[in-house]
């Protein structure tokens, strides 16, 4: 594929941290080991990263100034975005914007406005939500109404699939039949197997069971506090390493508190993304106890390092390891304490080795192989022809009786102050990007500085 | 082994031939909709919006008993006397409800908290009523039936109407708010009135219809009483509502009672139909609910 210029829209992104911002980095570094340029767009974490900032391997990182309402996304308004995508779509010269998360109103925006410059979208869906609470509605007929004209869309699981496609209609209607579009990709997530080598087995009784986690409803922490001291209580062997923060941190001290089992259970606190390995290959059980996961990264980190897993089933986790890596409860106590007995029972008779374990997730998972999967999607979306107006007007007035004027009404509105921006700053005054970082460059420089040194 | 239909959902192992946006025919298949999905029927659920004419009789009802202290057509030691029977009444019921539910010790500790507080409220409603008579007296008159208008609605939509939860000990905070506002209303409409027996007849019956009667009509709903009782008690409550208010305004009274007639007969006939709109849907992908024993 020809190399193209892509710019990441989100509003998650490092400083912040968490499985959508590591994806992102992850993956536009990869694209530009491929050729690519990419660029990232996402709000400013005040005080000090504001403004234009480079990462490492030539990632170019716009943080526009826009404030977060909650959990690091910012308010949803539609129209404020466009004068900053617009200058930053023409300055680089971008042909394809790719957002991520469902939440991410920087993402909604990017791709409402993006069709005014001709550049084309591609939306990838990180986490699963239900249909029945009020949040979800309206979240789900947001995205529902953001999907309609997108060129593409990617998901990390089939479930996770399954689910984005119900909750942004993503149906088409061919000759009366009712199908789902062409354009909806499934790429898993994946992981550095090489940042999880697993250690050496140590020559000890002891079987170590860890938990990596925040410590939310959602996890599951009420299961894990309900099976833990079982565990305790029937394996005298075996220790509990508890890694995360959160709300239910104060559960797991009661717990451990009313058990007495301040020897057996190790509460570690937050756990920095550098450190997750040496928590992890302290165990050789992972015990997973989420109630909802749509991929489940922090399960494969766990595999890859060599631990046996425990996990819940739910979500896209059965998807992810082969059914002989991985112990499944059904989300109750008493099979959550079956299942790690089970693990138990694998892990001290000596049945499961880390080492083949860590090749096995090697040969299944690599980052190489999804960003070739994420490029035949950006393939495919350059070569289909691109919607006009007109069309996108009629798909939109099909969101619904209520929805569907307002947001045509939003789609004319946005084509208005576009047609606005373009005499106010017009292109020709504009400063385009001319220079650039890339891999022969940076390391040439690399070398040059080591030598001066 | 997995069957056939589980290994097209792997990620594990990529099919060489099969592109990204492969549909394998298991899609969607552990889809389903409207799943543990109980339609109403239309019967139980007018015996559920009973509770809801209540409080609106008992609101009414209120409300003219007001109009009337104010017009000096009620004698005010009559209505102490009324609420002092009403609440013997209802504590009889209440009674009767509790022989079945707990032990003798216990109940005999409830009946002396009982009897602690209600003296307690009889005498400190007592030595407050001129403060409450003059608290809002300089407000002028249109602000006093606007404020207590919107109370009264606050009241309506906050009260606790659910018959669900048998037990339920804790007061949920929508019910403490809406008895408030209740209550509230009750005393800016005391300055209003005339003298003092006047006001603490009124805040006495207030407390009466609306601290203790919503928790004697919660009571009855979780309580496994035939439903006839509660139909009756609807009946006689919404007509005596009617009664009251007829002579006062003919107006009123007619709204007053396609309000009633709505609420009780034509609202649940809606949520009836309105059922075969219903789409639930679940999957794989909802938020499991963990059982911990």
């Amino acid at each position: 594929m020809q190399p193209i210029s892509i710019a990441m829209v989100t509003d998650f992104f490092h400083p912040a941290v968490g499985g959508v911002e590591n994806h992102v980095y992850m993956l536009s570094a990869y694209l530009i080991r491929r050729g690519h340029k990419v660029i990232v767009i996402t709000h400013s974490h005040s005080p000090d990263r504001v403004g234009v900032r480079w990462l490492a391997p030539s990632l170019k990182v716009y943080y526009i100034p826009f404030v977060p309402i909650a959990s690091s996304a910012t308010l949803p308004d539609f129209f404020t975005f466009l004068p900053y995508l617009r200058t930053i779509l023409i300055r680089e010269h971008i042909h394809l914007i790719h957002a991520h998360a469902s939440l991410s109103a920087l993402g909604h925006e990017a791709i409402l406005h993006s069709h005014l410059l001709g550049v084309r979208t591609v939306f990838t869906d990180h986490s699963l939500f239900g249909f029945d609470d009020a949040a979800s509605i309206l979240t789900n007929k947001l995205l529902a109404a953001t999907l309609k004209n997108i060129d593409a869309v990617i998901c990390v699981s089939h479930t996770g699939r399954e689910n984005t496609v119900l909750r942004g209609e993503l149906f088409e209607n061919y000759d009366g039949e009712t199908t789902l579009r062409k354009s909806v990709y499934v790429i898993p997530n994946t992981l550095v197997p090489e940042r999880f080598e697993p250690d050496p087995p140590k020559p000890s009784d002891t079987i170590t069971i860890v938990v990596l986690s925040r410590l939310a409803y959602r996890k599951g922490i009420d299961l894990l506090v309900a099976t833990a001291p079982r565990i305790c209580a029937k394996f005298p062997n075996v220790r509990l390493v508890i890694g995360g923060d959160g709300p239910k941190l104060i559960d797991l001290l009661q717990m451990r508190e009313n058990h007495l089992l301040q020897d057996r259970i190790e509460l570690l606190g937050p756990i920095r993304q550098n450190d997750v390995r040496s928590v992890l290959t302290k165990g050789s059980i992972y015990l997973n106890t989420s109630l909802t996961e749509s991929f489940g990264i922090a399960i494969l980190e766990a595999a890859c390092a060599g631990l046996y897993v425990v996990s819940t089933r739910v979500g896209g986790v059965p998807e992810i390891l082969p059914e002989d890596m991985i112990s499944f409860a059904n989300p109750n106590a008493d099979d959550v304490f079956r299942a790690v007995e089970e693990a138990v029972q694998i892990v001290s008779e000596g049945r499961h080795d880390p080492f083949r374990a860590h090749e096995r997730v090697k040969a299944f998972y690599d980052w190489d192989q999804v960003a070739e999967r994420t490029e035949n999607v950006y393939d495919d979306v350059i070569k289909s022809p691109q919607m006009e107006l007109w069309e996108r007007i009629q798909r939109t007035m099909q969101l619904g009786r209520f929805a569907g004027p307002i947001y045509t009404i939003m789609l004319i509105v946005d084509c208005l102050f576009f047609l606005f921006l373009e005499w106010l700053m017009p292109r020709e005054d504009m400063d385009f990007v001319r220079a650039n970082w890339d891999r022969d460059t940076f390391q040439e420089l690399a070398r040059k500085t080591g030598k001066t040194d | 082994m997995p069957d056939d239909s589980e290994s097209h959902k792997i990620l594990w192992k990529r099919h060489e031939n099969r592109p990204d946006n492969y549909v394998s025919p298991s899609f969607l298949k552990s889809l389903r909709t409207n799943d543990n999905f109980r339609p109403y029927t239309y019967w139980p659920l007018v015996l559920l919006a009973c509770a809801l004419t209540q409080h609106l009789a008992t609101i009414f009802i209120f409300v003219s008993v007001f109009v009337r202290l104010k017009e000096n057509y009620l004698n005010p030691r009559i209505l102490v006397w009324t609420s002092v029977g009403c609440f013997l009444t209802g504590y009889l019921f209440w009674e009767l409800l509790d022989r079945t539910g707990l032990s003798h010790e216990h109940r005999r500790a409830n009946r002396v908290k009982a009897l602690k507080s209600s003296i307690l409220i009889f005498l400190a409603l007592m030595s407050l009523s001129p403060v409450l008579r003059t608290l809002t007296a300089a407000t002028s008159s249109d602000s006093i039936w606007a404020l207590s208008a919107t109370l009264f609605a606050l009241n309506a939509l906050l009260a606790d109407y659910s018959s669900l939860s048998p037990f339920n000990a804790v007061n949920r905070l929508t019910s403490v708010l809406s008895m408030n506002a209740a209550i509230s209303a009750s005393v800016v409409l005391a300055s209003r009135l005339a003298n003092d027996v006047a006001v603490f007849a009124l805040i006495l019956f207030s407390v009466q219809a609306f601290a203790l009667f919503p928790r004697l009509r919660h009571r009855l709903g979780v309580s496994s009483c035939p439903p006839v009782f509660q139909v009756a008690f609807t009946l006689i409550l919404s007509c005596l509502s009617i009664i009251v208010t007829m002579p006062l305004s003919r107006t009123v009274t007619w709204i007053y009672s396609a309000v009633q007639f709505g609420v009780t007969f034509l609202a649940p006939a809606v949520l009836v139909w309105a059922q075969k709109f219903k789409n639930e849907i679940r999957g794989p992908w909802d938020v499991a609910i963990p059982k911990v024993n």
